[in-house]
């Protein structure tokens, strides 16, 4: 896996929403100018007044406190119009401020409505052919099989944007004590099932390793990212995946560490919404999943990885109490 | 054996299944499932049509395409890709793709297209005796069969659609080419190219064959027609 920078120049952005970006950049910089030069005016008409009273004043004799009035005069509108100055300008900083989040959001949007297209699109073509071949009468067990895989990476894919919106509405997880030796054999042996020859799968767990405190279905999903991740990025097949566990104080760390090529560039851009290889391939929120999904059940993930020497992820759960 | 395939395509479901279909309708497929395989593949025997995913794992498909062009100048190239939209399919024709599908697709389908694109390319290689060997278009020594035009000494390779609009042009030197004429002769009913897609193309030519691009002289619009191709000659 090659990691690209993120997220400016992300997927391929229609030209109508960056024309109407700039339109509403142009109407926040036209507002801004007119607010500012408004503040101006006012701040003068208001001296002027101020002065023009004054002066009225001293020539009707009272010269001396017609200054010391003056000087508290221009002393108060200084001080309202610098604070009003600068309120404006702190609103119009926070109006910019959320407006480029906005931009950003919604071009992440995008990028990411583009690759989750791309990715349902792939596996639909295959599936098309190969239905169109057993439509035409042709009999063979690796066109079943090709089915199967296409079906079940369309699963995978509609699950991950599923449990995407689900993490980003604050949708709730049902955290239990879950015994990860005799549960993570189970989950072991469905992967293998849906990979078969492409992924070699060892587990080895200590039987007395303490239960983790968390989401079964969400552990899940991120065994299954993760996998998915090998399998796709890490050249070689069938790729080989170990797994193993330690208990350490109050947390229980899942190692995993597969035998591909790792990851080029930073490894801490893994887990980024939307972060994707340099290669075009992916969504960019299988392992955005994985870290937000073990965040939200309080615990933490580590990314290492040298080039050439595959990909390790520490996962760190609670253990469950007694 | 039918005409040599190369599918360069990292979905490994749908190369196979394609390579078994189109193995069955009688072509020589190979595969190859990088950038960096299709290179090395590309080495190999002279290939006929360039099947090519835009998105590879180690490059994009439109980069990939001109870099084959260039050792397989014969050959068709028809882009197979997920991205459905209209940018990137007018992007892939004005590389000069023979042919743009977007996923998911019918394999019958493709395969007409295939036939389409191996007929029309045939039809390119078929040359009239004034054509073989160079011709001099404007300051453009250009050889149609090699697919390529040598400009102050360098050779550049051209693609099919632009060997086909200026062999449209020559064989008609002197006369008004309408652009619809050009669209009907150059492309096919399905590929839905634009006028722009012409004017781009003429743009292309006119950097080759003119000594200045900004006041045409070789290639000249005529207004509401088309284009006229004012000077050939045999090299």
């Amino acid at each position: 896996m090659n990691l690209a920078r993120l997220p400016k120049g992300q997927g391929n952005l229609s030209v109508l929403p960056v024309r109407r970006t700039r339109w509403i950049a142009a109407i926040v910089g036209l507002w801004l100018v007119l607010l500012l030069a408004l503040a101006a005016w006012w701040t003068t008409l208001v001296f002027q007044q101020a002065q023009r009273i004054v002066e009225l004043e001293a020539a009707m004799g009272n010269v001396g406190d017609a200054l010391v009035r003056w000087e508290r005069t221009r002393l108060m509108l200084v001080g309202e119009s610098s604070f009003f100055l600068f309120l404006l300008l702190a609103l119009s900083a926070g109006l910019a401020w959320l407006y480029w989040r906005e931009n950003l959001r919604a071009r992440s949007m995008q990028a990411f409505f583009a690759s989750v297209t791309h990715e349902l699109r792939t596996p639909l073509t295959s599936i098309r052919l190969q239905a169109e071949a057993i439509a035409e009468g042709e009999q063979r067990a690796e066109l079943a099989q090709r089915l199967l895989e296409d079906s079940h990476r369309l699963e995978l894919q509609i699950d991950r944007t599923l449990e995407l919106a689900r993490i980003e509405g604050g949708g709730p997880l049902a955290e239990q004590a879950i015994p990860l030796h005799s549960w993570l054999e189970r989950v072991a042996a469905d992967i293998c099932a849906v990979y078969e020859e492409r992924i070699d799968l060892e587990v080895q767990l200590d039987p007395q390793l303490p239960a983790i405190q968390a989401d079964s279905a969400a552990v899940q999903m991120i065994l299954r990212n993760l996998v998915e991740n090998s399998v796709n990025h890490a050249n070689v097949s069938p790729v080989r995946v170990q797994l193993a566990a330690r208990a350490n104080g109050g947390e229980v760390s899942l190692d995993y560490q597969d035998n591909g090529r790792g990851v080029e560039g930073d490894v801490q851009q893994l887990g980024r919404l939307f972060g994707r290889g340099a290669a075009s391939r992916g969504t960019g929120i299988g392992l955005y999943l994985v870290r937000a999904l073990m965040e939200r059940m309080g615990g933490r993930v580590q990314f290492h990885s040298v080039p050439g020497s595959g990909l390790r992820v520490l996962l760190h759960f609670k253990a469950a109490q007694d | 054996m039918g005409a040599r395939i190369l599918i360069v395509e990292d979905e490994r479901n749908v190369a196979e299944t394609l390579a078994e279909r189109l193995s069955a309708a009688g072509y020589e497929v190979r595969l190859a499932d990088s950038a960096a395989a299709a290179r090395r593949a590309i080495e190999g025997p002279a290939l006929q049509l360039l099947l090519l995913d835009v998105g590879l794992p180690d490059g994009n498909g439109f980069d990939l395409a001109g870099e084959l062009r260039a050792r397989q100048p014969a050959a068709a190239v028809i882009f197979l890709t997920a991205r459905g939209n209209p940018e990137d399919r007018v992007r892939g024709l004005e590389l000069g793709a023979d042919d743009y599908l977007t996923k998911p697709f019918h394999f019958r389908e493709l395969l007409l297209r295939i036939q389409n694109c191996l007929k029309r390319a045939q039809d390119l290689a078929q040359l009239p005796g004034e054509m073989r060997g160079t011709v001099r278009i404007g300051r453009a020594r250009v050889d149609f069969e090699r697919f390529a035009a040598e400009v102050n000494g360098v050779w550049q390779p051209l693609t099919h659609k632009e060997c086909a609009v200026l062999r449209l042009l020559a064989s008609r030197a002197g006369k008004a080419v309408s652009r619809d004429e050009i669209l009907d002769r150059a492309w096919s009913a399905d590929e839905f190219p634009t006028s722009r897609t012409v004017d781009n193309f003429i743009v292309r030519l006119r950097k080759l064959v003119e000594e200045n691009a900004a006041d045409p002289q070789v290639i000249r619009s005529i207004r509401g027609v088309g284009y006229l191709l004012t000077e050939i000659a045999r090299d």
